[in-house]
């Protein structure tokens, strides 16, 4: 919201400066982001009268012209052809920073002295609605005569300060220069200026001969005010009214529509003008719109209306999308003669989506959205007419057709003083809270604990205590708490902190991977639709369905993933088309699957460890070893099986599966060579997944401890040849059965290949410690034993000794 | 005889002082008192003397033999130091070469500063609740006070799936449920992932909030005050200053914003902090209301604090990170940056 210093000055004395102002409204709560001053580029530029003009003697293109600034005379030298002698220009002198970036200095051109330059309209930041003359192409010739030396500031009236602040969504009052102006009377404990706002009638016609109105859904249009002014000359509003719709943005237009945004910005109200002699039957209704209506809008589109919109129609066809856009059927122009003027009040909420239906946001939009309560047309009807009349744009109609759903009435509340201080946990002054509040125009009353408030309708934000707590201590000053030293939740209950099971188990795991040389990474939640077929997922698979946004930024982030590792080999692969190496990441995440698609409910999010590595220290065993260590926290049996994910290389990934739930806990292993190329991605590329809210279900694993025995540990090898079939872990759980209560451990510590061994076959070394709890193993015994590991081998897996 | 012994004493004596190895030092040992030494063959050769001078010469023998023996120990510990110390000389490594296998894995500096976060949360007595990030419309606005088309709703552009379904856009979402599943005194925090259809420098349109919420008796503006000054103090130091500013949230009220001492200057002012010696942290304020009403909470009894933060920004803050996207690019070069 843009206001202006001087269009405040209007309604309440300040005399402190804009940076101060601006410090004391962000410190009440109405945040100024910024303070702009429309002279900062006009320093050292004037109103000059040019005395002659004469052919530059050696450079063809330029004339030597003498100036008078009032003071003295000058001479500048200048390429523009639209100037003559007499006419007053703006120059700019040495020193002077212009809009454009264009620094001035004394020069010497071809061997005359320029004392600075002309400027053009774009030069000074001015524009042709605010101007004329200022979009010409050459210099700004003043339509007017000035003092000569006189600031061009002050000349073109460009010497306003604007202050824009952002307004927040509970202080739609504030969303006008009046209602600032009340903030800043509050703040600086200062009496608003009343305005009574004056005109003058034709009491010999009435409104009811030009028009009726009638509201079919009071709840979609509370309230409608309608005028009429007769005898209109379309023109250019005067200097002083554009300098300040020009200062808060707007594009000037007409006498008419300017007044109309002139009311908008300095009450607040948005208004609408009507050609008379467009609406038809002589009425006005509010209603619904009918499907299939359409309506060509002043933004030059057609709307095809809905029911839910609400239309400013007259006996045949709607006029304006009430309170976004007028028809250009019905809207004032250069011959309008009768014009009906509207205040309103329109529905926030059904503005807000109408506006949104047809993406149409206008300065009426912005402010019907927020909330424009029922008092306010009024104010802002007589706001208008007042400057009808000063600006002798016609003549008013009396009269005034207003039409109510209710009577606008300030609202009586009562609020407990105790809980105030409760809220806020230190006391204020009975003195000074009746002071703040009366400064708000609450018209407080205070009787022991009750506080007593009369609401303005405007302040449709105050409901409660803890509303009135912060009016009071956004007034009071918030820097009361800033130098108070008080324990946090002194009076509160004494609780114990406590991490969430998952958040500790996955810092737990996080650190195991960091230790092995992992680096955590973080990825959207989002992919692209393709994300799934990337990694060769297809329909069948329940994760192949993902949900998609309805508003994605991008193609490439519209839809919420359902897999890990298309993040993780999109990370990869980012890295490897940087040229980095030695990667090996991993990434705690969700994985969001719908049960059903359109998405009926909230769908079942997963937390997932993925984990990928390409470096060459890191191969399939290495990462397993990872995975084991990973869960060796939980108590819980498993076995591998191949991996039958379609993203995983068939022959070189494994799943971990549950033995007791036969659910899949993890999978690990190479990534499937098709699933490389798509992403660019060396073969062999590792990559794991882990449901930790699956382990999450297991408990920690709970360990007793076996007696260490007093006897010698005795350690033998053995290698057998066996068929590739023949798994490690089928031979060492052999092995154990075989060596029986004299089993300690066994190992493999090597696995030999070569032809010589036969076609299928590979040599397996074992090494195997047996042990006895109540005595020394005699050779004897750790043959027999040794004897019968290897008898059972070879009958079980048809083994050879090597 | 005895001047024999003395001679040999005199010989044996020079050329143990020359000798500088361990190897001669076993030669001369042999060759003096080894079994077939020098001083051994004296000892046998007693025979020849008379028989009562035996014990004389014996003792002599003895005695010089056994003075031998000792410098021939003190020699042979020197020696052995010696030779240590040549060999520990030989072994020397050059200590600067690089160490083998000790790269460790980082934390992303997101959840390092969240946990850092929560750390400090957990000590001052906070239990970390953990929630959907796809929520319905009513735990993501309605409840929290921003009912349909309402305009506080255009403070944040959501995410949306269906009408009813949307991608969490404040972990807020959280307060709600914390608030319908326990009872008072509740004081939880709720980390986690956030979304809203925004992307450009500053703004991720996925980035991470933790969002705390007290609720008890006697709860005031003051406790939050006191809360966020321990808290911002563990995270940025003991000389952390903060300061409130009006604003609003529709679940809060009052609510404010919360400067903090500008952690990059430490509150001297620099291009960061724009000067001012703060920095705008967070937004907080005190339980709506009507919110705890939403919850079956008597807010007449009851009073809450609520606070959240930007968890981004912290870390972007606190590594000094040029660009939020690079906080998603997971470059290793920018990861293994982070200790």
């Amino acid at each position: 919201m843009k206001v202006t210093l001087n269009w405040l000055k209007e309604f309440v004395k300040i005399d402190i400066s804009p940076e101060e102002l601006a410090d004391k409204l962000t410190n009440a709560g109405l945040e100024v982001e910024e303070i702009e001053y429309q002279n900062k580029h006009l320093h050292d530029v004037y109103v000059c009268k040019i005395l002659s003009i004469q052919k530059h003697p050696n450079a063809e293109k330029l004339d030597v012209c003498q100036v008078d600034l009032g003071d003295r005379k000058l001479q500048i030298i200048t390429a523009a052809k639209n100037i003559r002698e007499g006419d007053y220009v703006p120059v700019a002198l040495d020193g002077a920073d212009l809009v454009n970036g264009v620094k001035i200095k004394k020069s010497n051109l071809r061997g005359e002295v320029s004392e600075g330059m002309f400027c053009s309209g774009e030069e000074l930041g001015i524009t042709e609605d605010y101007y004329k003359g200022a979009n010409i192409y050459g210099i700004l010739v003043l339509n007017e005569k000035h003092d000569l030396g006189e600031k061009i500031e002050t000349a073109l009236g460009l010497d306003d300060v604007i202050f824009d602040i952002n307004i927040t969504p509970n202080r739609p009052d504030c969303m006008s220069v009046v209602g600032i102006a009340r903030e800043i009377s509050a703040i600086l404990k200062t009496p608003l200026i009343s305005q009574d706002p004056y005109y003058e009638v034709d009491k010999t016609d009435d409104v009811k001969n030009y028009v009726s109105v009638e509201v079919k859904n009071f709840d979609l249009c509370p309230r409608y005010i309608a005028t009429v002014v007769k005898d209109i000359t379309i023109k250019e509003s005067p200097m002083w009214l554009k300098k300040r719709i020009n200062a808060v943005g707007i594009k000037c237009v007409n006498n008419i529509v300017d007044i109309t945004n002139y009311v908008l910005v300095e009450q607040g109200q948005p208004m609408h003008a009507f050609d008379e002699k467009y609406i038809e039957g002589n009425k006005i209704i509010i209603r619904n719109a009918v499907s299939g209506e359409k309506i060509s809008v002043l933004n030059g589109n057609t709307y095809e209306l809905k029911p839910s919109f609400n239309v400013v129609a007259d006996a045949v066809k709607p006029n304006v999308i009430a309170g976004i856009i007028g028809g250009v059927n019905s809207s004032v122009t250069d011959d309008t003669t009768i014009s009906v003027l509207e205040a309103a009040c329109f529905e926030r909420a059904n503005i807000r989506s109408t506006s949104r239906a047809i993406g149409v946001r206008t300065d009426s939009t912005a402010r019907f959205e927020k909330g424009v309560d029922i008092g306010s047309p009024i104010q802002g009807m007589q706001t208008a007419l007042s400057l009808v009349y000063k600006l002798q744009a016609g003549t008013i109609v009396s009269g005034m057709i207003d039409v109510k759903s209710y009577e606008p009435k300030e609202r009586e509340l009562t609020f407990s003083l105790k809980r105030i201080f409760k809220i806020l946990g230190i006391k204020v002054e009975n003195k000074e809270i009746l002071n703040i509040l009366s400064c708000l125009g609450l018209k407080p009353e205070i009787n022991g604990d009750v506080l007593k408030c009369v609401v303005p309708i405007f302040r449709t934000d105050i409901e409660n205590d803890a509303d009135i707590a912060e009016e009071i201590i956004r007034l009071y000053g918030y820097d009361v708490y800033d130098n108070l030293d008080v324990p946090a939740l002194k009076d509160s209950a004494y609780t114990i902190g406590k991490f969430n099971p998952l958040l500790h188990m996955q810092n737990k795991l996080k650190n195991i991977l960091c230790d092995d040389g992992y680096y955590e990474t973080l990825n959207y939640t989002f992919c692209p639709p393709n994300a799934c077929d990337l990694v060769l997922l297809t329909p069948e698979h329940k994760n192949y369905n993902m949900i998609k946004l309805g508003n994605p930024i991008s193609d490439e982030l519209s839809c919420v993933r359902t897999n890990m590792v298309f993040s993780m080999l999109n990370s990869l692969s980012y890295n490897v088309k940087h040229g980095n190496k030695n990667l090996r990441f991993f990434e705690a995440g969700r994985i969001y699957l719908p049960k059903e698609l359109p998405l009926n409910e909230q769908p079942e999010e997963i937390n997932m460890l993925s984990i990928g590595a390409i470096d060459e220290n890191i191969d399939f065993y290495t990462l397993k070893g990872t995975i084991e260590k990973l869960l060796s926290y939980f108590n819980f049996k498993y076995e591998l099986k191949y991996s039958s994910l379609p993203y995983m290389h068939p022959g070189m990934s494994a799943d971990i599966i549950d033995r007791a739930s036969q659910e899949i806990i993890c999978t690990f292993g190479v990534v499937h060579p098709k699933v490389c190329a798509n992403f660019e991605l060396p073969e062999k590329t590792l990559y794991a997944e882990i449901y930790i809210d699956k382990l999450l279900s297991f408990k920690e694993n709970k360990v007793t401890v076996k007696p260490i025995s007093k006897f010698p540990y005795v350690e033998r090898d053995l290698a057998v040849i066996v068929d590739e079939e023949i798994t490690a872990e089928k031979l060492l759980s052999s092995v154990k059965k075989s060596a029986g209560n004299l089993y300690y451990s066994a190992s493999i510590f090597d696995i030999y290949r070569n032809k010589s061994l036969g076609e299928n076959k590979k040599s397996i070394a074992l090494h195997i410690v047996l042990s006895s709890q109540d005595k020394t193993l005699t050779e004897e015994e750790v043959n027999s034993s040794m004897n019968k590991i290897l008898k059972d081998c070879e009958y079980k897996f048809g083994a050879k000794l090597r | 005889m005895e001047e024999k012994v003395k001679l040999l004493e005199t010989e044996a004596l020079k050329e143990l002082v020359k000798i500088e190895d361990l190897k001669t030092l076993a030669d001369f040992k042999v060759k003096y008192i080894g079994k077939q030494g020098q001083f051994t063959a004296l000892l046998r050769g007693m025979k020849e003397i008379p028989a009562e001078d035996r014990p004389k010469f014996g003792a002599i023998i003895n005695s010089v033999r056994e003075r031998l023996e000792n410098i021939i120990e003190e020699t042979e510990e020197k020696l052995n130091l010696k030779e240590l110390e040549r060999k520990l000389t030989e072994e020397k490594i050059d200590i600067t070469e690089p160490a083998k296998n000790t790269e460790r894995g980082q934390i992303h500096p997101l959840n390092k500063v969240m946990n850092k976060l929560m750390e400090a949360c957990v000590e001052m007595g906070f239990t970390v609740v953990d929630g959907p990030e796809i929520e319905t419309d009513y735990y993501n606005f309605e409840a929290l006070n921003i009912p349909k088309d309402h305009p506080a709703r255009d403070m944040q552009d959501s995410f949306y799936i269906t009408q009813n379904l949307i991608m969490r856009s404040q972990t807020s979402a959280m307060q709600i449920r914390a608030m319908e599943a326990m009872k008072p005194p509740i004081k939880i925090v709720s980390p986690g992932r956030t979304y809203r259809a925004d992307s450009d420098a500053t703004h991720s349109p996925v980035f991470h909030q933790l969002e705390g919420l007290v609720v008890d008796e006697n709860i005031s503006m003051i406790d939050l005050k006191a809360l966020l000054t321990k808290l911002l103090k563990m995270l940025f130091g003991e000389n952390t200053q903060i300061r409130f500013r009006p604003s609003f949230f529709p679940f809060t009220e009052p609510s404010v914003e919360v400067d903090a001492t500008c952690p990059m200057c430490g509150g001297k002012g620099c291009p960061r902090c724009k000067g001012s010696g703060f920095m705008e942290l967070l937004g907080a304020g005190m339980v709506n209301p009507k919110v705890l009403e939403n919850c079956g909470i008597d807010s007449k009894k009851y009073s809450g604090l609520a606070f959240g933060f930007g968890v981004d920004r912290f870390a972007i803050t606190e590594y000094k990170v040029p660009s939020i996207r690079m906080m998603f690019e997971n470059d290793i070069k920018f990861l293994s940056q982070i200790k």
